[in-house]
């Protein structure tokens, strides 16, 4: 008996472990990737290998946050494994932050190196995809910035907050895009970037050191796909509005005309979304229902807000301007793109799967044709910390 | 029961009765079966030889006293040839004073003293309520003079007289070293088992604790008693008790560790499966919750049996504080517990094979202390460990006199020096310290040794195996721990078996009135506790105080 047990502990110990072991200095953590076309070859990969001394406050010292390697070849999941030609560590792609897809690249369709993402068992499922505008994936990369330092923690970060504040990220994750691209009712979407300033200078530590650094990564827009190929960017407007038709939305706010020239702020602060989808005499058609909580941010129009009138009216104003932006993207979304980014085929596949399957194959037209209705109620709460607005007291 | 002859008696036993041994094989296998080991039994006390005290004279009688002690020095006779009288004691057990100021009136006495009545009489007038026994073979007389006793023997009289004038040296009842609290009795128990059984008798003051005296330990004869509340106590339990005890044939006990090892159910084991305490007050709710305590003349430990696992992480000062405080401070107990026997592990597993774990700023922060470090984690767990370890036993065993040294070496010397040359990371004395104290929080000092001791089996399976280790050990552990008994109560109960009534007192303590029976799982005789109707509350809500 005693003897079973020996041997069962010791086949543990010698049939497994060990393999994956790494010890901490021997490691190198990847936390971005940037795919390029490659002239020669099909891909080029840049991962960014953190040097976890420098943004560790005590231990650093002024040098590089990162070190930034660029190899080219035919597939991605081999160039992920021969960054050791230049690297000295071992890459831990487990901790990677954002994927930045170069515009050329996804242009062409080749977003086909999902499958490596997917497939690998180290990476996971919790990194920001976006895509380079007018400038190369691996440039935004390279750019330095002084509080998270690496480029990629920088827009992990970014886009995380953006998407909590305002809603200017589709919060995308490889999951969603797969699913989107996939699935027959919906199309993928990402956040696209850009560098604004001169990409010249943003891979070296003085762009740290400025208040206004020479080159900033920020959020230009929307990329869109149909299937795998990106057809074009839709402003950050836009996608805060698709955002808010997919009940994706947390937090965002809006300017409202309230008289020529004058504005009301509203800071949405919760809002739902509900789409429900027919066949009706042979056009799909969908009713969007968003029902939103509001608190009055800014206010330019001196109406009495003791007034409930004044909150009703207000409220009005804001479901207009909502009704107006949103019916508008949807109508660049069906008109000018001819993709279905909303998921609305997704929508009538849950809902009316008879007329959907008769449709399926066309859907991307069927869409064109779509109605559309879009039904917005805002409750205006309250008025922040103040009623009567400073303007009214003016001498 | 006196086994002052019975190393002979037992050759003897051994000698006939069993075969002569083949091999160490045979032997193993060999079954005992009950029959014989009864008869066994009852041989050993017909072999005895008594040797009865009847027709000595007083020369033979000081023969064989003389014979049995030797020459030792403390052994004191006093004779009184006209009269007949041999008056023996053991100069260093007996209170020297109550001697001077008594014995002399047995030699004043104008009495006839012919027979054993007459005897008594007398020395009742003389001692009094000075307890005393008659006592009428050599054996009995050997023993009551260890005991403290003075016997006086009368020339042909068939029995003597045994006084116990034992001595009073003993230190006073002071708080407890070990087990302190905020709040609650600060007495407690010393070496000296008859103080500390009028500790327990006075906070019980009731007819059914009874108290059971054995002798144990053929060299040093060390009184031992358990003590239970009869009615309550669990009775299988408590012959259960009895029997291991009265099985126990070693040659000396100096300490409850002793007994509990010998009375154990199993001893290959990490656990403790018997609680021990210093508190009186620990041990008289005990008492009254159905459990057996067993007490050992000369140590301040007390036996508190069956133990099972919830209950080292139970103290006095739950009862005496809020039961919201007491829950929290529990739980406290618990995570401690836990922490005390993973920490290091999980560190060594996370670092080396499950850095994706950990979030990224944490891993970076980690990356970036360990930058130069020149071990592998887990040698590096390993070295602040056994420097750890070796700081404590230094710590305890040191003289009190160098004893700051151990602060200054340990805190200066191997922490911030360590750390700052470079040769561990300070995470790692941030890991080493939690660890460390966490280990301290367990009330029971025995009971905190299996985390100590499972903790570094547990860091060498995570640095072979990672996390799969660590749990592979844990679910060792955890089947080890259900196959545990307690004088036949699972080590694991209330939890395993679960047994829902008892939750009120486990994980968290509920207050005291909705507390109405004993913990199932001791099995007491009588169940109810708490004869209140229901929680106290106004009159009108009809609370259980008003009525």
């Amino acid at each position: 008996m005693k003897r079973k047990y020996i041997i069962f502990f010791l086949s543990i110990c010698t049939l497994t472990g060990c393999w994956d072991h790494r010890e901490l200095s021997d490691i190198t953590v990847v936390t971005g990737m940037a795919v390029d076309k490659s002239d020669d070859e099909k891909y080029m990969l840049s991962v960014e290998g953190i040097n976890a001394q420098e943004l560790n406050v005590k231990t650093a010292s002024g040098f590089a946050p990162s070190i930034i390697f660029t190899l080219e070849g035919e597939t991605i999941a081999e160039l992920a494994r021969k960054m050791n030609i230049g690297v000295s560590k071992h890459l831990v792609y487990s901790h990677m932050k954002t994927l930045i897809i170069g515009e050329e690249v996804a242009r062409e369709g080749m977003i086909e190196f999902l499958d490596f993402l997917e497939r690998n068992r180290e990476i996971r499922d919790d990194f920001n995809i976006t895509i380079a505008r007018n400038v190369k994936a691996k440039d935004i990369l390279t750019v330095t910035y002084q509080f998270q330092k690496s480029s990629a923690l920088k827009i992990h970060t970014q886009l995380e907050s953006f998407v909590q504040n305002w809603g200017g990220d589709p919060h995308v994750r490889l999951s969603d895009v797969i699913k989107a691209w996939t699935s027959p009712g919906s199309q993928p979407i990402m956040a696209a970037l850009t560098i604004k300033g001169d990409p010249k200078k943003g891979p070296s530590t003085d762009n740290m050191k400025k208040v206004t650094p020479d080159a900033l990564v920020t959020v230009d827009s929307l990329a869109i796909f149909k299937e795998e190929k990106l057809i074009g960017f839709l402003p950050l407007e836009d996608t805060r509005n698709i955002l808010w038709i997919t009940n994706k939305i947390k937090k965002t706010a809006i300017s409202v005309p309230c008289k020529k020239d004058k504005f009301l702020a509203i800071r949405i602060y919760n809002t739902k979304t509900k789409i429900k989808g027919k066949m009706k005499n042979g056009r799909p058609s969908f009713y969007v229902k968003v029902r939103a909580e509001a608190y009055l941010d800014s206010s330019q129009c001196l109406e009495d807000l003791t007034q409930i009138n004044t909150y009703s009216n207000f409220e009005e104003l804001t479901e207009k301007e909502i009704h107006k932006g949103l019916s508008a993207t949807i109508k660049k979304l069906q008109q000018e793109y001819k993709s279905d980014i909303l998921g609305m085929g997704e929508i009538l596949y849950r809902q009316d799967y008879e007329s959907f399957k008769k449709i399926e194959k066309e859907w991307d037209k069927s869409f064109q044709d779509a109605i559309i209705d879009v039904d917005v109620k805002v409750q205006l709460r309250r008025s922040g910390i103040r009623t009567k607005s400073l303007l009214s007291n003016q001498k | 029961m006196y086994y002052g002859n019975s190393e002979k008696a037992s050759q003897k036993k051994w000698g006939e009765n069993v075969a002569p041994i083949k091999s160490i094989r045979t032997l193993k296998k060999k079954r005992i079966s009950w029959e014989e080991k009864l008869n066994r039994e009852v041989k050993v006390d017909n072999d005895k030889e008594v040797q009865r005290i009847d027709n000595h004279s007083i020369e033979q009688l000081k023969m064989e006293i003389t014979g049995a002690f030797g020459n030792t020095a403390d052994l004191k006779m006093v004779e009184s040839t006209e009269k007949g009288i041999l008056l023996f004691y053991l100069d260093s057990m007996v209170d020297s004073k109550t001697v001077k100021d008594t014995t002399p009136v047995i030699y004043r006495t104008d009495r006839e003293l012919s027979t054993v009545k007459e005897l008594t009489s007398l020395c009742n007038e003389i001692f009094g309520g000075a307890s005393f026994q008659l006592v009428g073979t050599m054996q009995e007389i050997y023993t009551a003079v260890l005991d403290g006793c003075i016997v006086i023997t009368i020339e042909h009289l068939n029995q003597s007289l045994a006084i116990s004038m034992m001595t009073d040296e003993k230190r006073s009842v002071s708080e407890p070293t070990t087990q302190t609290v905020i709040r609650g009795p600060k007495d407690g128990f010393i070496e000296s088992v008859s103080t500390n059984i009028s500790l327990i008798r006075r906070r019980i003051r009731n007819q059914n604790l009874r108290f059971e005296r054995f002798t144990i330990g053929e060299a040093t004869q060390t009184a031992v008693y358990i003590g239970f509340v009869n009615g309550i106590a669990n009775n299988a339990i408590l012959e259960e008790v009895r029997n291991r005890l009265k099985k126990i044939k070693v040659s000396a006990i100096f300490e409850s560790g002793n007994i509990e090892e010998l009375i154990a159910d199993k001893t290959f084991t990490f656990f403790p499966l018997a609680l021990n305490t210093e508190r009186p007050d620990t041990v008289a709710a005990n008492l009254v919750e159905g459990k057996i305590v067993i007490l050992i003349d000369g140590t301040p430990f007390v036996l508190i049996v069956p133990a099972v696992f919830v209950n080292f992480f139970e103290i006095a000062e739950d009862y005496y504080q809020p039961y919201f405080l007491a829950s929290f401070l529990r739980m406290i107990r618990y995570l401690s517990f836990m922490i005390a026997l993973l920490t290091p592990s999980l560190y060594v597993g996370v670092l080396t094979f499950h850095h994706e774990l950990l979030p990224t700023t944490l891993l970076l922060s980690v990356i970036a202390q360990r930058e130069g470090v020149p071990f592998p984690a887990v040698i590096e767990v390993l070295l602040m460990e056994i420097t750890f370890e070796i700081l404590r036993e230094a710590g305890v065993r040191m003289p009190k006199v160098v004893g700051q040294m151990v602060s200054i070496v340990g805190a200066l010397v191997i922490g911030q020096a360590a750390a700052e040359a470079g040769i561990i990371s300070n995470i790692m004395i941030i890991i080493v310290s939690i660890t460390a104290i966490s280990n301290f929080v367990s009330p029971v000092y025995s009971f905190a040794a299996a985390s100590r001791i499972l903790r570094f089996l547990l860091i060498i399976f995570a640095a072979v195996l990672g996390l799969y280790g660590v749990l592979i050990v844990l679910v060792a552990m955890v089947a080890h721990l259900s196959s545990l008994r307690s004088f036949g109560i699972p080590y694991l109960a209330p939890i395993a078996p679960f047994i829902i009534e008892d939750q009120k007192d486990v994980f968290v303590r509920f207050p005291f009135w909705s507390m109405k029976k004993r913990p199932k799982y001791l099995r007491a005789e009588s169940e109810p506790k708490i004869f209140m109707e229901s929680s106290p509350s106004p009159p009108d809500k009809g609370g259980g105080n008003n009525k």
